[in-house]
């Protein structure tokens, strides 16, 4: 089944000429380019970033529990 | 380290404004767009005002819950985070302010312009020239506030949901600037530069990515904002975001040719939108994962915390509308599902699901916050949370019921190998139960908003409004140079104009790499030797079929299948459309296709028709036009139509607009009046249905006796 899916998929893109096979490329080329950069991001960059929204400076600072509950 | 903490404070006000702007416009837009609704099985209710009826206020309700529900929520959700993740106040209040009122004011004019019928009927871009001319001015207005704002920052680093407001606020300029390109021939109407298949690529490379990056990368961004503050903790993998939005940026604008499948346009284009459909799940549901994951270890807040709830739901709805979407995009599926109401479904789930439930999870968020109170109730946002995602199935599961019955019955064929269905209308009479079960959900949908808009309002009330909030920080220092792989990654980080240019080439290479090609290469419109230029009568007609948003439920583009050739004729050519400023392929079909209407039926007809449509097809639920019958045509503005259209291509000969097209239309329209007196319908040539059933009788004539020339022969 998930031949016959894959062979139907490659059918109907057969049309694709150059401007298709260069777009292709040019997208898989960028995609593994990202891959690659973000793999090698040091982990405490990334976690330092990642925590950047729970630090919003203020002064006075409102839990989620002080607000909703 | 630096020691040197700096005290300042962050505008509430403007995020005030436009949460409260976001809730009347979004109960305005919803009701706007029951109202639409139960006109499709109840075409009364327009009650025979032409400002209300279906064709002109579907482009409202688009617009409406677009660009002023989500547009003010948007903006909302930018405003409070940017400046907590910029750790600076807005770059100036005069220009928040701007912004505000500016895009209050755009939304009023929308809303009186469309129902008034001066609309381009390019979908999501219907509004006039002066106004797209508001919009770009309101539009830089508020990246010169992101930019100044991040510039002025005192943290180093622009966490992830800044890039996607950068790369919005880049795209969005591009794209709306590139498909506005109008020629104006009076204060408030205009004719489309493009012309056919390229006016049809470029809307649809808009239309595309407005919902890309007016619905969705603003939105992912607030949601990498607001999910680790509700679940207080940070993002799943900060890693796989940055995946996620280059990822996504890069693919986005690619998909744009997915709408038009099957039409006139080039195959290599619609392969290319199809294929980089299918490959756009992989960012989508990495994104998608990523928000769900983080609320790892947190489920127990999204039992008792309805803003969690909400935002639950949002990420779910974005997941399934980012796989539904791609696998729409597949040609053979697409054969079935375009120009029914699968589409309708479809955009549904994302803008009720991801838009909606995302809005209300950060209004419920915010007010608290601006308020410096508890939320009024709980219950009642939990009593919402219900109501929603039932109102939100009521409408979807129905409708996709109707979607998918609209398209087998259109495609089915007996024993004999005729169409089981010929009559157009039976088949939507057939769905017609649904169209009521959809408004039902629409209904639940609208009254849990206003359960929200009075817990908000209450909330406000038990609260004391703090119109700034002190917050303290560091200046930022300057950032140290570091080598090894993390370099690049930090540059990128710290410097807001190299990255925007980044993101900005990596929006914009998919685009042209779809579009020059489509502008330069002749061979992609083959010409046809007997398409003509409308005549002076046929353009009136044209500009009333636009006006009363007749492409919102007729099509102009019969797709190359049998089914579609038994029922309508010959299949559309990509040159038949060369003088169609704009195109009128439309998206929808609740009425039949168009393309080939012209000599079909009598002239008589079609006055009876437009006048009573159930006169000539009982059960129809199109509305009575019959103010087209007794309001006079507007041939004043005569030459300044023709005088544009020739401005823009259309090749009327030098002065033909000044006396021989008035001679021109007068007697075309008196030969109309003379057909109509022969099936004993008596009419007066000045009147507006006269120019319409001219425009009607010659779609898809001109290729009758046609002998196709391709340019690249």
């Amino acid at each position: 089944m998930i031949y016959n899916i894959v062979h139907s998929l490659l059918r109907e893109a057969e049309n694709l000429n150059a401007y298709g096979l260069f777009s292709f490329f040019l997208f898989f080329g960028f995609f593994i380019g990202v891959i690659i950069w973000a793999f090698a991001l040091k982990q405490n960059h990334l976690d330092k970033m990642g925590g950047l929204p729970l630090d919003g400076g203020e002064c006075r600072d409102k839990s989620p529990d002080q607000i909703q509950s | 380290m630096n020691t040197n903490i700096e005290t300042f404070k962050y505008d509430n006000r403007i995020v005030r404004a436009f949460a409260i702007a976001t809730v009347v416009w979004g109960i305005v837009g919803m009701l706007v767009g029951l109202l639409a609704a139960v006109q499709l099985f109840f075409p009364e209710a327009n009650l025979n005002l032409q400002f209300i009826t279906f064709g002109r206020i579907r482009p409202l309700h688009t617009n409406a819950v677009i660009f002023a529900f989500v547009g003010n929520g948007m903006f909302m959700g930018i405003y409070y985070s940017l400046q907590r993740l910029c750790k600076a106040r807005m770059f100036s209040d005069w220009l928040s302010w701007f912004n505000f009122w500016g895009w209050q004011s755009i939304i009023v004019s929308a809303a009186l312009t469309l129902p008034l019928g001066f609309t381009t009927s390019k979908e999501y871009a219907e509004l006039e020239w002066p106004i797209d001319i508001a919009i770009a001015v309101v539009w830089v207005a508020f990246a010169v506030n992101l930019f100044g704002t991040i510039v002025k920052r005192r943290e180093k680093h622009m966490y992830v949901a800044i890039w996607f407001y950068i790369a919005t606020v880049v795209t969005i300029a591009v794209l709306h600037i590139t498909n506005s390109m109008e020629m104006p021939w009076s204060w408030l109407k205009s004719y489309s530069m493009y012309a056919g298949v390229q006016d049809a690529l470029v809307q649809w490379w808009y239309g595309h990515n407005a919902v890309a990056f007016f619905l969705t990368t603003p939105y992912l961004g607030l949601m990498y904002y607001f999910l680790p503050k509700a679940a207080n903790r940070p993002v799943f993998s900060y890693r796989l975001s940055i995946i996620h939005f280059w990822a996504l940026v890069f693919l986005y604008i690619w998909a744009g040719p997915h709408h038009l499948l099957y039409s006139a346009l080039p195959d290599w284009a619609q392969s290319l939108g199809m294929v980089f459909s299918l490959m756009l799940i992989a960012p989508s549901w990495g994104g998608m994962l990523n928000g769900l994951l983080t609320l790892r270890g947190a489920w127990d807040k999204v039992r008792q915390d309805p803003m969690l709830k909400f935002m639950v739901i949002a990420v779910t709805a974005y997941g399934m509308s980012t796989l539904e979407g791609p696998l729409l995009s597949i040609k053979t599926v697409n054969s079935l599902s375009h120009y029914t109401d699968w589409t309708i479904a479809h955009v549904h789930v994302g803008a009720m699901g991801w838009n909606g439930f995302l809005t209300f999870s950060m209004l419920y968020y915010l007010f608290p916050r601006l308020y410096n109170t508890k939320l009024w109730s709980v219950k009642l946002a939990n009593y919402h949370f219900w109501i929603a995602l039932l109102g939100m199935m009521f409408y979807a599961i129905p409708i996709y019921i109707a979607g998918v019955t609209e398209g087998l019955m259109w495609k089915q064929f007996n024993k004999d190998g005729f169409l089981q269905y010929p009559n157009f209308l039976e088949t939507i009479l057939q769905v017609v139960p649904m169209f009521k079960l959809r408004a039902i959900g629409g209904t639940l949908y609208i009254v849990g908003t206003f359960m929200m808009a009075w817990n908000l309002y209450k909330t406000a009330k038990s609260g004391v409004f703090e119109p700034d909030t002190e917050a303290q920080a560091a200046p930022m220092e300057k950032a140290p140079v570091v080598s090894g792989k993390t370099a690049f990654h930090r540059m990128l980080e710290g410097k807001p104009l190299f990255f925007t240019v980044l993101a900005a080439v990596a929006v914009l290479v998919g685009g042209l790499v779809e579009i020059i090609p489509m502008f330069l290469v002749q061979a992609n419109v083959p010409t046809i030797a007997s398409v003509h230029p409308y005549t002076p009568l046929e353009v009136l007609g044209r500009d009333i079929y636009i006006r009363e948003g007749c492409l919102g439920c007729h099509s102009q583009m019969i797709r190359p299948f049998r089914s579609e050739t038994e029922r309508y004729g010959e299949y559309s050519k990509a040159g038949e459309f060369v003088y169609d400023h704009p195109f009128l392929w439309g998206s929808e079909r609740k009425g039949p296709d168009l393309a080939r209407e012209g000599g079909r039926y009598p002239d008589a007809w079609h006055y009876n028709h437009l006048d009573d449509p159930r006169s000539t097809s009982p059960g129809s639920i199109m509305p009575r036009y019959s103010w087209l019958l007794t309001q006079k045509m507007e041939t004043d503005s005569l030459p300044a139509r023709l005088n544009a259209l020739r401005k823009i291509g259309v090749p009327y000969p030098a002065g033909f607009e000044n006396g021989p097209a008035q001679k021109n239309l007068s007697a075309q329209a008196d030969k109309v009046v003379a057909n109509l007196k022969q099936g004993s319908v008596k009419a007066d040539a000045d009147k507006e249905i006269i120019a319409l059933i001219a425009y009607l009788q010659r779609l898809g004539t001109d290729i009758k006796s046609a002998t196709v020339t391709t340019a690249a022969k």
